[in-house]
């Protein structure tokens, strides 16, 4: 329990050195401030960064690929070496791309992770116009589920996203190979598969993603065209992408996809280990670098703690010789630590917070973002209120401690 | 009437060392009894040892030898929390130099041991302080600072801080070296009404003849030895 009269105590001895108290706030309040700030950047840049790529990727790729590694059946059955002459051999087609895709997606749905999922079918094509020559993709996608994932309404520069719905040979390229290829909305692009199948199509909208191969070779067509193209059913897909509640939670979701399904399943770090890597280093980074400013401030807290005990010594001595234990006086050293720190911290929050705001509207350019990144997660001020607090606690304790192990005697006999 | 007195403090064989610069005996085997309500003078040549007895006798000091028992309580041995809130509540100190927190206002350096002790309400215990501070002629500078205040007027708080809590014994060590004869009257007066009124005892070190002579009785010490 802490007593009243040591909390008086506590505050005349705050106000009466109103100058050292402001000092050792202003530690913590640009400890904290520091810590609020620098995570919040962090956050947001790495928020930013994935913005970018899950414009690009979803969480999950399903897909299902003949086996690349071909197995050498004669080494698998003959061990020893031996002459075998084989006559007639012959390559069995296996089945490659997913054939009901629509069961598979209404599985997906099911899932409690889930989110959204969308069927695509993805062939290498190469988009000639004039003696104009692109290599790339072209992604049949269902507009509705497709929008859903990446958020394409977002991604058009020219023309309407819906409209690939509706219009079974409109084509919507990205930016860069409108470019390139000196092509705008209502020109005609060919489109030739490797078996050499060719299609006339419109294109009815332009798009960007800001991931500049994706905007220079991919190109996107009704999936009922796609399979039409290509010769395929109903029903027929390349990939299907699924996005998951909890993106951090990918690698558990595919482990229990890849039990399920006797397809492949791909999560987005497989593709973007990169990405992975640096948000994780980020965060250490910006962890480290806001303890060190929280533990400088604690070593102020420290210091004025300890000077103010050397200066009460005669005070503590004669608080004891009047009959106040050496829990009372940890209490009276404690409480001003903490009345620091809790002041210094609410204030450092909102500096913090401040801080954060102006950051937030410096006109930076960056892909599609104006500003500098910048996250407000209540975790964040949680966490640099409690760091605050508890860094200032230790540090008040010490000196505290010190202070109550004073000897009266020896410092009233002077 | 005299044989009916409790014994409130008794020391056995009280002796105590000091090590720097080399070792020497400040205390030589004190054994001696205070009654309940005694007003007791000690006195001695500068340097006999009495600040020292008395700092043991408050129990703020424990680094000595033999027994120290007040109000039949044992309290040699004790642990420094324990002998805190015995002081607290059972004795009242007056330094030989009128220590006070000078931040805080004479009213509040003689309101805290009561605070501590917790036995009243604040108005209660604000009531009584001022009542002390009037006594001793302070009531115009209850709310002055303690650092604002004279000498005097510094050791009349502490004599009135040291009363706040009814403590059985009242130990001053000098309480009246910094006062005029007008005020060491006023002290005296009171510390003799303590005695006989309400039956607390009363320990006072004092190089003041005067004073020592209008005592229920004298202690002298000598180079660490009781003489008297
Ligand atoms: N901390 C200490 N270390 C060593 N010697 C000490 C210490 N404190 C006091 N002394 C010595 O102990 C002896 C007794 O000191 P004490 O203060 O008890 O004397 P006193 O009787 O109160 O004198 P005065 O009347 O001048 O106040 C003195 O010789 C003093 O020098
Ligand atoms: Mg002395």
């Amino acid at each position: 329990m802490i007593s009243h009269t040591n909390q008086q105590i506590a505050w005349v001895h705050l106000t009466s050195r109103l100058r050292q108290t402001f000092v050792a706030i202003l530690g913590v309040t640009f400890g904290i401030s520091m810590y609020v700030f620098m995570n919040s950047f962090m956050t947001g840049v790495n928020d930013l960064q994935s913005d970018l790529v899950f414009t690009t990727i979803s969480h999950v790729r399903i897909y299902n690929d003949v086996p690349r590694q071909k197995e050498n059946i004669l080494k698998k059955n003959f061990q020893e070496a031996k002459a075998i002459h084989i006559r007639n051999e012959k390559q069995i087609l296996y089945q490659e791309g997913i054939k009901n895709a629509n069961e598979i997606t209404d599985f997906l749905e099911k899932q409690p992770e889930v989110i959204a999922t969308t069927p695509q079918v993805n062939v290498s094509v190469s988009f000639r116009s004039g003696s104009n020559n692109i290599n790339g993709i072209l992604s049949g996608v269902e507009a509705e589920g497709e929008d859903r994932l990446f958020n394409m309404t977002n991604n058009m520069r020219e023309g309407k996203w819906s409209q690939l719905k509706y219009q079974a040979n409109g084509l919507i390229i990205g930016n860069v190979m409108a470019e390139e290829m000196n092509l705008k909305v209502g020109d005609n692009l060919t489109v030739q598969t490797f078996d050499g199948i060719s299609r006339n199509y419109t294109i009815i909208g332009i798009f960007q993603t800001y991931t500049k191969t994706i905007d220079r070779t991919k190109a996107y067509l009704n999936i009922a065209s796609v399979r039409q193209l290509i010769s395929k059913n109903r029903g027929y897909a390349t990939d299907i992408q699924v996005n998951i509640k909890n993106f951090d939670a990918t690698s558990l979701f595919s482990n229990k996809l890849t039990a399920l399904l006797p397809f492949q399943v791909e999560k987005w770090q497989a593709a973007n280990e990169q990405l992975d890597a640096a948000n994780t280093i980020r965060g250490i980074l910006a962890l480290a670098v806001s303890l060190t400013i929280l533990i400088v401030a604690g070593f102020g807290i420290y210091n004025i703690m300890n000077m103010t005990v050397n200066e009460k010594i005669k005070e503590i001595a004669i608080l004891k010789a009047m009959g106040f234990g050496g829990n009372d006086i940890v209490q009276i050293f404690l409480l001003q630590a903490i009345a620091i720190g809790f002041i210094g911290g609410l204030t450092g929050l909102l500096l913090g917070f401040g801080l954060a705001n102006v950051i937030d509207q410096i006109p930076f350019k960056l892909a599609s973002f104006n500003t500098l990144p910048m996250a407000y997660r209540a975790k964040d001020y949680l966490l640099g209120f409690a760091f605050g607090m508890l860094i200032t606690g230790f540090a008040g304790y010490l000196p505290a401690r010190k202070a109550s192990k004073v000897d009266p005697v020896s410092i009233i006999r002077g | 009437m005299l044989n009916a007195m409790k014994t409130i403090l008794k020391t056995e064989k009280l002796s105590k060392y000091f090590h720097q610069p080399q070792t020497f005996q400040v205390l030589k085997e004190l054994t001696f009894e205070v009654k309940e309500g005694e007003f007791l003078a000690l006195i001695g040549k500068s340097g006999s040892g009495k600040s020292t007895l008395l700092y043991v006798l408050s129990t703020m000091d424990t680094d000595y030898e033999g027994a120290l028992e007040i109000k039949g309580e044992k309290l040699t041995g004790k642990s420094q929390n324990e002998l805190a809130a015995f002081r607290n509540e059972h004795i009242g100190f007056v330094f030989q130099f009128h220590y006070l927190l000078p931040e805080f206002s004479a009213l509040q350096n003689v309101m805290l041991p009561a605070l501590k002790l917790g036995r009243c309400t604040k108005e209660e215990i604000e009531a009584k302080a001022y009542n002390n501070l009037d006594l001793l002629g302070l009531k115009p500078q209850a709310l002055k600072k303690a650092s604002q205040l004279s000498g005097g007027q510094q050791q009349r708080v502490a004599i009135a801080r040291a009363l706040i809590n009814d403590p059985a014994v009242i130990m001053g060590d000098e309480p009246t070296g910094n006062l005029d004869s007008k005020n060491t009257d006023v002290v005296f007066g009171i510390f003799k009404e303590l005695a006989k009124e309400r039956g607390q005892t009363i320990i006072a070190v004092t190089h003041d003849d005067d004073f020592a002579a209008n005592c229920d009785r004298i202690i002298e010490m000598s180079d660490g030895a009781l003489i008297r």
